[in-house]
């Protein structure tokens, strides 16, 4: 319901406005407000998963030229050329993302710089500068060639409302969790079996796609004439940044807010005052970016919705201790996992229901340097179903640079790493999640910008859980987390933090659980209280690899010890076996003390 | 083989000025970790001063005019940092505001400038404009040799500045490790300004190296951003040794480009190169590989 409410709002608005103005200029005001909004919609499809775009005239322009070619070449339907051009622009966007999209930081942004500008020079160059659009008034909706100006800001309102459905419903579904992931936490993103480089893709491709339809809208009703300067222009990117960042960046609604604010405002300020002031339009783009990044970076609606949280809350200050109010619950309802929520379907894993004798991770010679420094040499070891295994050594045995190897980090230069049988080694990290390998970091990691619960909820989409969301409840339940489950992660303390990653490393119920370093900042009451909680969430099958430096809150744990050293395995056995050997003793304590002790 | 000389040596020499444009952004780069989209930008504002000089009743030499320039833009750039730029620098949640606050500075440049000056397209023509020597067959523009020369001393001068003086070394520090140069008692806050203020001075230098064989528009840094962006690229981000060589990398496969295309659709190779160095080498021709976490 609440999600309907703004699309009524938003019909109604534009429809009175349509009845009601009649003057062309207003009209045209109003379909160019319609057509930026559209735009930034698509835009904003890419900003959810954290990706600023400087290229998305790339697919403007290809939607302004397919179909304005295809009209002039055989008298084809805009609404075909429509079609073609969004089907084109997609896969033009998969060749330009996908080579960024392993990549993480400013390559995405840069990469889309050039593409404009490549196809601008070469249409410039090679084809036509300029095309006009053939009139065709025999059939009004056939050639898109309505008499009426009003039909054309129909037929905007009309593609919005679809842009805005399709936003809304990547936002409720596995997709949205998945795109807010990667914008929070890339890396946590992977480790919890979430797709980053598919989701992105498919983000990109129907972002290009409704960024070429609404090109068409935009020649047809407004422009006339493709000019590649102008369709494949910067100036189409900046108005795309400026209502989206205006509005808020990544929020469905967004863009519609910051096209009513800033489009009628460049309108009616180039109508007055551009004759003498040619730029006056984009001062109006420029100064709303520059004011957005120093104020409110996030844009207008979260601005909005943080004020009337803090109104309905007044006068306690978070809504942790009072719960939201009346007016609260109208405007900012706490975030709410979705009932459309539905995982892709995709074959469960095989599982390990039953022990077998047959270990579930074998470490087979593993060897890895950095340029001439060898910092593993041939570590080989396995790891039996259900037992607890940990990696001791010294700073610089190569117990991180294990870890990384074995958590798809870094790649190993020899040797393989099998998990249940299948070799992993050439696996990325969301893979091997999925087969049921999971992990904890060594500085807690989580999804800032979401609820306790939805963290552990991308955790269980990425492992294709048939019901995410009753299966994270039960599990922040069994760590005790429950009653805090839609809190800010801010709100909650270290040792929660570190309950909340168990929660989500374990909501998979996975047959391998890495844990790095998981006794560090804890103290000696919590250390012991640490591997209990870990005890009582761990079923008999799963398997356990703990690195840690605390040897000695390690040994009381585990099963048995692999000892490193320089990149070597010195020992490996049982705890009381491995700590007594002399190798092991020599290498923490060095071998003048070993001198030493054998003096005495 | 002489035609492809004749490309090869202004591609050299143009490839020097784009040495220097890159090289200030590859500073800002490397020392706060902000890509300066109004980079090319400030290049512009430059190319007006140096035209407003030599146009604007004083018949300044723009070569002459580089010591005032200089000055000016580390000035401006320095008040930049501390109007602007400081504020959206560090966190990783601060990456899209330095995005769309860099875009918004470099537009309101471009449309301030518009409104003043329009857009009718600027030449600083000093007397030695057209004049130049054949070395050989091969003709050699004396204003591409002196633009030249100039990016070479101001380089020479910029390694002096980074090597040897205490601000130099503290910026060095800093585009090392930001965290670790605090605690040696390194005002990171300054270190910044200062730096943004030298990156956009040299980068403004480029800039009126230039106007001798460059008309000027309000529009003009588009042409630049990438081949910037490129050359900072190629040498791998944040490094400002590696933004020179990639500078003189990018002139000189745009202009070898025209023996075999058109002269207007030279961008295109670099464009393209730029983009394959982003999806084949992403740290650059000698970066280091990133760590993983």
């Amino acid at each position: 319901m609440r999600r309907i409410i703004p699309f009524v709002v938003l019909i109604a608005v534009v429809a009175a406005l349509n009845g009601w103005l009649d003057q062309r200029f207003y009209v045209r005001v109003l379909t160019l407000s319609v057509v930026w909004a559209l735009a930034g919609v698509a835009w904003n499809l890419m900003a959810k998963a954290g990706q600023i775009s400087l290229g998305h005239s790339a697919f403007v322009g290809i939607g302004a030229y397919g179909f304005t070619l295809l009209l002039r070449g055989g008298g084809t339907s805009p609404w075909t050329g429509m079609v073609i051009g969004m089907g084109v622009a997609a896969a033009v966007a998969l060749v330009i993302g996908l080579p960024t999209f392993r990549l993480r930081g400013f390559y995405f942004t840069l990469a889309t710089i050039s593409f404009p500008l490549i196809m601008e020079l070469l249409v410039s160059h090679y084809g036509d500068p300029e095309l006009t659009v053939p009139f065709h008034p025999e059939n009004e909706w056939r050639f898109m060639e309505f008499s009426d100006s009003h039909t054309y800001v129909w037929v905007g309102l009309g593609m919005l409302v679809v842009a805005l459905a399709i936003s809304e419903l990547i936002d409720v579904t596995a997709f949205g969790f998945a795109l807010r992931a990667i914008r929070d936490n890339e890396v946590l993103a992977r480790a919890v079996g979430i797709r980053t480089v598919a989701w992105k893709s498919a983000a990109f491709m129907i972002s290009a796609a409704l960024s070429a339809a609404m090109a068409v809208l935009w020649v047809k009703a407004v422009l006339r004439v493709t000019v590649a300067e102008e369709v494949f222009g910067i100036t189409v990117v900046i108005v795309m940044l400026s209502v989206a960042f205006v509005g808020g960046v990544g929020q469905t609604w967004g863009p519609v807010v910051g096209a009513a604010f800033l489009i009628p405002l460049a309108m009616f300020l180039d109508d007055s005052i551009g004759e003498s002031v040619p730029g006056a339009q984009e001062l109006v783009y420029a100064a709303a970016l520059v004011l957005v990044a120093l104020l409110i970076p996030r844009g207008i609606l979260p601005a909005i919705e943080k004020g009337c949280r803090r109104l309905a809350t007044w006068p306690h200050p978070s809504l942790e201790q009072a719960g939201p109010g009346l007016l609260g619950r109208l405007v900012a309802p706490p975030p709410r996992p979705s009932p459309l929520l539905r995982t892709p379907r995709r074959p469960l894993r095989p599982r390990l229901s039953q022990p077998s004798d047959a270990p579930v991770l074998e470490v087979d010679g593993v060897a890895k340097s950095f340029g001439a420094n060898r910092v593993l040499s041939d570590v080989s070891f396995s790891v039996d179903p259900g037992r607890r295994v940990g990696i001791i050594g010294p700073n610089g045995a190569g117990k991180t640079t294990l870890f990384n190897i074995m958590t798809a980090h870094l790649r190993a230069d020899a040797g393989r790493i099998l998990f249940k049988g299948v070799q992993v080694d050439r696996m990325r990290a969301p893979r091997r999640y999925e087969l049921g390998m999971s992990r904890t970091f060594q500085v807690p990691q989580g999804f800032h910008l979401m609820s306790p619960l939805d963290n552990v909820i991308v955790a269980a989409i990425g492992a294709s859980m048939p019901d995410p969301v009753a299966a994270s409840m039960a599990m922040l339940e069994r760590v005790g987390l429950a009653g805090k489950a839609l809190a800010e992660l801010s709100a909650l303390t270290t040792a929660e933090i570190k309950s909340l990653e168990l929660a989500r490393a374990m909501v998979s119920d996975p047959d391998l659980l890495l844990l790095d370093e998981p006794l560090a900042g804890l103290n000696e009451a919590e250390r012991a209280r640490f591997f209990e909680t870990v005890d009582e969430l761990v079923a008999p099958h799963t398997a356990i690899v703990v690195i840690e430096h605390s040897v000695r809150s390690l040994i009381q744990y585990v099963e048995s010890v692999v000892a490193l050293d320089e990149g070597l395995v010195i020992a490996q056995g049982p705890p009381e076996d491995v700590v007594s050997n002399p190798r092991v003793i020599e290498a923490y304590l060095g071998s003048r003390w070993m001198e030493h002790a054998r003096d005495q | 083989m002489v035609e492809f000389l004749q490309f090869l040596v202004p591609g050299i020499l143009i490839g020097g000025v784009y040495a220097l444009l890159a090289s200030g952004l590859g500073l800002i780069f490397g020392v706060m970790r902000v890509v300066n989209f109004a980079q090319a930008d400030f290049m512009m504002l430059a190319m007006y001063l140096s035209w407003a000089l030599f146009a604007g009743g004083f018949g300044l030499d723009p070569f002459l005019a580089v010591p005032a320039v200089f000055v000016v833009f580390l000035l401006l750039g320095m008040a930049a940092h501390w109007l602007f730029i400081r504020f959206v620098i560090g966190r990783r949640e601060n990456h899209d505001a330095q995005v769309i606050l860099t875009i918004g500075l470099g537009l309101i440049f471009q449309n301030l400038i518009l409104i003043r000056y329009s857009s009718e397209p600027r030449v600083v023509a000093p007397s030695y404009a057209n004049a130049g020597d054949f070395i050989g067959d091969i003709f050699i523009s004396r204003v591409r040799l002196y633009a030249f020369l100039l990016s070479v001393l101001v380089a020479a001068l910029l390694f002096l500045f980074l090597n040897r003086s205490r601000t130099g070394r503290a910026i060095r520090a800093a585009s090392e490790n930001w965290e670790a140069a605090t605690y040696m008692g390194i005002d990171i806050d300054r270190t910044n300004r200062i730096a943004f203020g030298v990156g956009v001075a040299l980068t403004a230098v480029g800039g009126s190296a230039l106007v001798t064989f460059q008309s000027i528009t309000p529009f003009v840094g588009f042409r630049f951003v990438v081949v910037m962006f490129a050359a900072v690229v190629l040498g791998g981000l944040g490094s400002v040794s590696g933004a020179f060589v990639g500078g003189v990398l990018i002139g000189i496969i745009q202009s070898v480009s025209q023996v075999w295309t058109s002269a207007a659709v030279k961008n295109v190779w670099v464009f393209a190169l730029f983009l394959l160095i982003l999806y084949v080498r992403p740290n650059g021709l000698f970066g280091k590989v990133q760590r993983a976490i």
